[in-house]
């Protein structure tokens, strides 16, 4: 096998695009639907956060929606629990990653509030799959585990 | 005939990071229970092959098989299968012996009432596959860990999955470790692995797998900028001769354990690549080395 070998220049690194990488996969009715296809009926039991699924009166089981904010990462997940609290089904909505501490910055946040699950958010929206280090789920991993304590046994 | 419908795209934390499952083709309710059987896969890849789950089969040997021979599931075996021969044509330089000195390194967890072992000599026989699925452990010295391979072959029986519903195309990416199916090809983007909020070069795979590794594991925590997961089985330190590999291969497992080769030998697992159809992408110091078979498919930034 042979080699081609390349020098990357430092200008074209420079002006390539920075794979700040944005995908929403599932709005939070979408995914209630999909993580309980029998239930007719969605209530809130806590504002934006926790809802009752009820399909002919009979609870079938509590959507939790989360977020999480890393140093790049900014991940929109929801946990769905069984009748008895455990967990059914932990999906990702939305997952944005971003490098240079725009994620950390105040105005950088602020461009998601009031966003609709139609204005989906695309950064450099042609770019679809990114292949490199492996990205660590730690966050969300420990945000289910947060979720279990805080609702696991509390939602009847 | 079926009504083809939009492509859909989920994702879920799995495997330690995030997986991603895009599909296009099929019937929407095919294409939803297609994706839950993908997603079980990966699962039941993950319960089987974890080092950190008690039950796992993985575990399982850890403990038992260097005393006696251990019936393993079919998926682990044929996983094993494939660890031994790699380790074999790489002149031991693939080897899932390596979980003590990842442990040493604090890259896995110690266990429970168990010293580190002491590294043993690479040997080809360290690991020996028995009729009926069961394996057996040279002594009780082996400690084995399946991180730098289960991940693409759980990459792989998702898209067994996936087959299986008759889906025609799509593409599951566990965390960088993916693989496309269908005849429309998919651009993946490869991180610069020195700045990894940077995009190198832009590859359009289609019916193939790309597995990537680099020496910044850290990409949101930085603890210690240049360690790397892979280890150099001659020294048990962190591979450094390179910033990063590519690999694209036929299969997912077979990309995903060629990374950790390339990473420590650099262009001599030229023939290695050439065994296994494989080509690669070697990033080290701003300079890029592509194989002869693959650099007109890679479009490089700028």
């Amino acid at each position: 096998m042979s080699w081609v070998r390349y020098t990357v220049p430092a200008a074209a690194i420079l002006s390539a695009a920075s794979p700040a990488y944005a995908v929403r996969y599932l709005s939070i009715e979408e995914a209630q639907k999909e993580a309980f296809p029998s239930a007719t009926h969605f209530s809130e039991v806590q504002t934006g956060r926790v809802w009752k699924a009820e399909a002919a009166g009979k609870v079938v089981g509590f959507f939790v929606f989360d977020r999480v904010v890393g140093k790049h990462l900014f991940i929109d997940y929801a946990v769905a629990l069984t009748p008895a609290g455990a967990v059914h089904k932990v999906e990702i909505l939305e997952y944005r990653e971003s490098y240079g501490g725009e994620i950390r910055s105040s105005s950088w946040l602020a461009q998601f509030a009031g966003k609709t699950s139609s204005s989906a958010l695309k950064i450099n929206g042609d770019i679809r799959n990114i292949a490199g280090a492996t990205l660590s789920s730690t966050h969300v991993t420990e945000g289910v585990k947060r979720i279990l304590a805080a609702y696991g046994n509390r939602l009847r | 005939m079926a009504i083809a419908s939009d492509s859909i795209r989920r994702a879920r934390p799995l495997l330690g990071t995030f997986v991603e499952i895009e599909i296009a083709g099929a019937c929407r309710s095919d294409m939803d229970g297609a994706i839950d059987a993908a997603f079980d896969a990966m699962a039941q890849v993950h319960r089987l092959m974890s080092f950190h789950e008690p039950d796992s089969d993985v575990s399982r040997l850890n403990r038992e098989a260097g005393l006696h021979p251990l019936a393993v599931h079919a998926w682990t075996f044929e996983v094993l299968d494939t660890a031994i021969e790699l380790h074999r044509r790489s002149s031991g330089l693939f080897d899932v012996t390596i979980a003590p000195a990842l442990q040493t390194l604090g890259l896995l967890p110690r266990l429970k009432d168990r010293p580190v072992p002491a590294p043993i000599a690479a040997s080809a026989d360290a690991i020996e596959l028995l009729p009926d699925h069961k394996v057996r452990f040279r002594s009780t010295d082996v400690m084995i860990d399946l991180g730098g391979i289960a991940k693409g072959f759980a990459v792989d029986r998702a898209v067994a999955a996936l087959r299986d519903f008759g889906v025609p195309g799509g593409m599951v990416n566990a965390g960088g470790d993916l693989r496309a199916f269908g005849v429309e090809p998919r651009a993946v983007h490869i991180r610069d692995p020195r700045d990894p909020g940077r995009s190198v070069c832009r590859i359009d795979v289609a019916d193939e797998a790309l597995a990537s590794t680099a020496r910044r594991v850290e990409l949101f925590e930085s603890r210690e900028p240049g360690g790397s997961a892979v280890i150099d089985p001659g020294t048990q330190r962190p591979a450094s001769r390179l910033d990063g590999v590519t690999i694209r291969a036929p299969s997912c497992m077979i990309a995903d354990g060629l990374t950790k080769v390339a990473m420590i030998s650099g262009t001599d697992a030229g023939q290695l690549l050439e065994f296994y159809r494989a080509g690669a992408l070697l990033f080290s110091d701003g300079d890029v080395q592509i194989t002869s078979d693959w650099y007109h498919r890679v479009h490089l930034a700028g």
